[in-house]
């Protein structure tokens, strides 16, 4: 059997659409609500935390650290299947939110829990994917 | 809150069978069920299906109300699909429930059905790849639901303190009890030692390939009444004596371990509560949670055992056959083998069995207390009920 060996690309909503825009500049943006005082991470219409439409955008540091990780060897979708062996992780952002990501340049034997990242992205067709790779 | 009562019970072997259709496996359960409670099949006035995952054709047959033409029950009223993945088959039963409780049928028939084995390796792993996480946020950087078991795995392990020899015992655990299951996937097959789970090669770490899950087909089918309908009839009944949920979130990334430990707890004890019994009372813990990693958390998370010594309890033993504390006697899906939302169809079946005095060699004895969970997706909910004979 053949298989689409195109890798899916990010699913936007419009409220998302500028964060995928600035990772063409490497920027990683995440949302600020100007009511509460929060941050937003995923993108939202409205603000989760109180509902306020009164939400911008900030400039995260880009630097986080390793809340879990699982690293593939085997049973992954045919277009991920020449990554393997690759990391997947949650990552805790500097201002607070979190994330899902790929660890990506960094030997396997580096990555841990709490270890300091550093996003960098990763050309898909029209997008750049945050992921982030070790530091420390 | 006793209200309703499971009657009739009907199931057919988890199996890789591409030649057992669809049909084949919803005419055996069914007609078994509803042969088993004592009512005449034209009694049953709803239908209550849960959803077959990732099967399209099956899905809309039954969502547009096949089956009570199908199987002549001419006596249906209406006829609905649920689908909230691996705790669909806790809402058939609620859907039941009110149907019952507000006279638009008498009694309900609550079915499953998935066939597995038509479907290629590839079409399995985007089914499940694609059930439970964030289509923008997530599955874009190449998640699967071992990764994501991975992902909450290898975070127990390192605040726990335990060792992949205490997480490959949760398989075995299971297994002995599917061995015992004729039912399963694995029956009258040997359970595989610590050491063979740890040689069966990694799919993501932490989990190795026998922590993984078999995709295979399968069936059940549960005949529900109205409790006092039950004891009028006299016969052995499954009766639900209280329940309670909690809602985590729709996606891996979003979710928070500590709530989920806290939802795990507080709803065995709202559940146990509003059924009037307490921890000491249940005889027999029926958790479903699809994968092996999650259960030593699940027996920290209800007090059966201390924080951070739930996976070395498996590893003693204590939730083998044999063991002193009875726990999901199909060895949830690792051991009955993963038919979809079905497997919480089939843990259903087992409490009712169990609480009918039908278990045969499972049997937990004097079984009157039944803790029964289900969740659902990567783990959005969990919903918890007593179940009493």
């Amino acid at each position: 059997m053949l298989h689409d060996m195109k890798k899916p690309l990010p699913h936007v909503q419009p409220w998302s659409a500028a964060f995928w825009d600035r990772t063409r500049q490497g920027k990683l943006l995440i949302q600020h609500c100007r009511s509460c005082d929060r941050y937003i991470f995923r993108p939202r219409k409205y603000c989760p935390h109180c509902w306020s439409d009164a939400i911008d955008w900030k400039t995260a540091s880009g630097f986080g650290r390793i809340h879990s990780f699982t690293t593939a060897y085997a049973m992954v979708e045919p277009p991920f299947a020449p990554d393997l062996p690759y990391t997947i992780g949650f990552i805790d952002l500097d201002e607070g939110v979190r994330m899902m990501s790929r660890i990506v340049e960094t030997d396997l034997a580096r990555i841990d829990f709490g270890k300091r990242v550093e996003v960098v992205f990763e050309e898909r067709e029209d997008f750049f994917l945050p992921n982030f790779k070790v530091v420390d | 809150m006793t209200s309703i009562a499971i009657i009739g019970i009907g199931e057919v072997p988890t199996a890789r069978m591409p030649e057992r259709t669809h049909w084949d496996i919803i005419y055996d359960t069914c007609r078994e069920a509803i042969l088993e409670s004592g009512l005449d099949k034209n009694d049953i006035q709803g239908v209550v299906s849960v959803t077959p995952l990732g099967q399209p054709i099956i899905d809309a047959e039954l969502s547009y109300g096949l089956l009570p033409e199908e199987l002549g029950l001419d006596g249906v009223r209406d006829t609905v699909v649920v689908n909230a993945g691996g705790s669909s088959t806790s809402n058939a039963l609620r859907m039941a429930e009110h149907w019952i409780t507000t006279g638009i049928a008498e009694a309900v028939l609550v079915n499953h059905v998935t066939v597995h084995s038509t479907l290629s390796p590839q079409q399995m792993i985007q089914a499940f790849a694609r059930a439970g996480v964030d289509m923008q946020w997530e599955y874009p950087y190449g998640t699967t639901y071992n990764i994501i078991m991975g992902l909450t795995a290898n975070l127990y392990m390192k605040e726990a303190g335990c060792t992949p020899e205490d997480m490959a015992s949760v398989v075995t655990a299971l297994r002995s009890w599917a061995e015992k299951d004729p039912n399963s996937y694995y029956y009258g097959r040997k359970p595989p030692t610590i050491e063979e789970v740890l040689d069966s090669g990694l799919l993501n770490t932490p989990l190795h390939r026998k922590e993984g899950n078999v995709l295979a087909d399968g069936g059940s089918a549960m005949v529900v009444v109205s409790a006092e309908r039950a004891r009028s009839m006299g016969g052995p009944a499954a009766y639900k004596l209280g329940e309670s949920v909690r809602y985590f979130s729709g996606t891996t990334s979003m979710r928070d371990a500590a709530q989920m430990r806290a939802g795990m707890r507080d709803t065995a004890q709202e559940a146990m509560h509003k059924a009037g019994i307490d921890r000491q009372d249940v005889d027999l813990w029926n958790v479903y949670l699809a994968y092996p990693a999650m259960h030593p958390t699940m027996a920290e998370s209800l007090g059966i055992a201390p924080p951070g010594q739930g996976a070395r309890y498996f590893r003693d033993g204590r939730m083998s056959f044999g063991g002193d504390i009875p726990w999901s006697t199909i060895g949830d899906a690792p051991g009955r083998g993963h038919t979809g939302s079905g497997v919480s169809a089939a843990c259903y079946v087992e409490t009712a069995r169990q609480l009918m005095g039908r278990a045969g060699e499972r049997q937990v004895p004097d079984c009157r207390y039944v803790y029964q969970n289900t969740s659902g997706g990567s783990g959005f909910n969990l919903i918890a009920s007593i179940w009493g004979a």
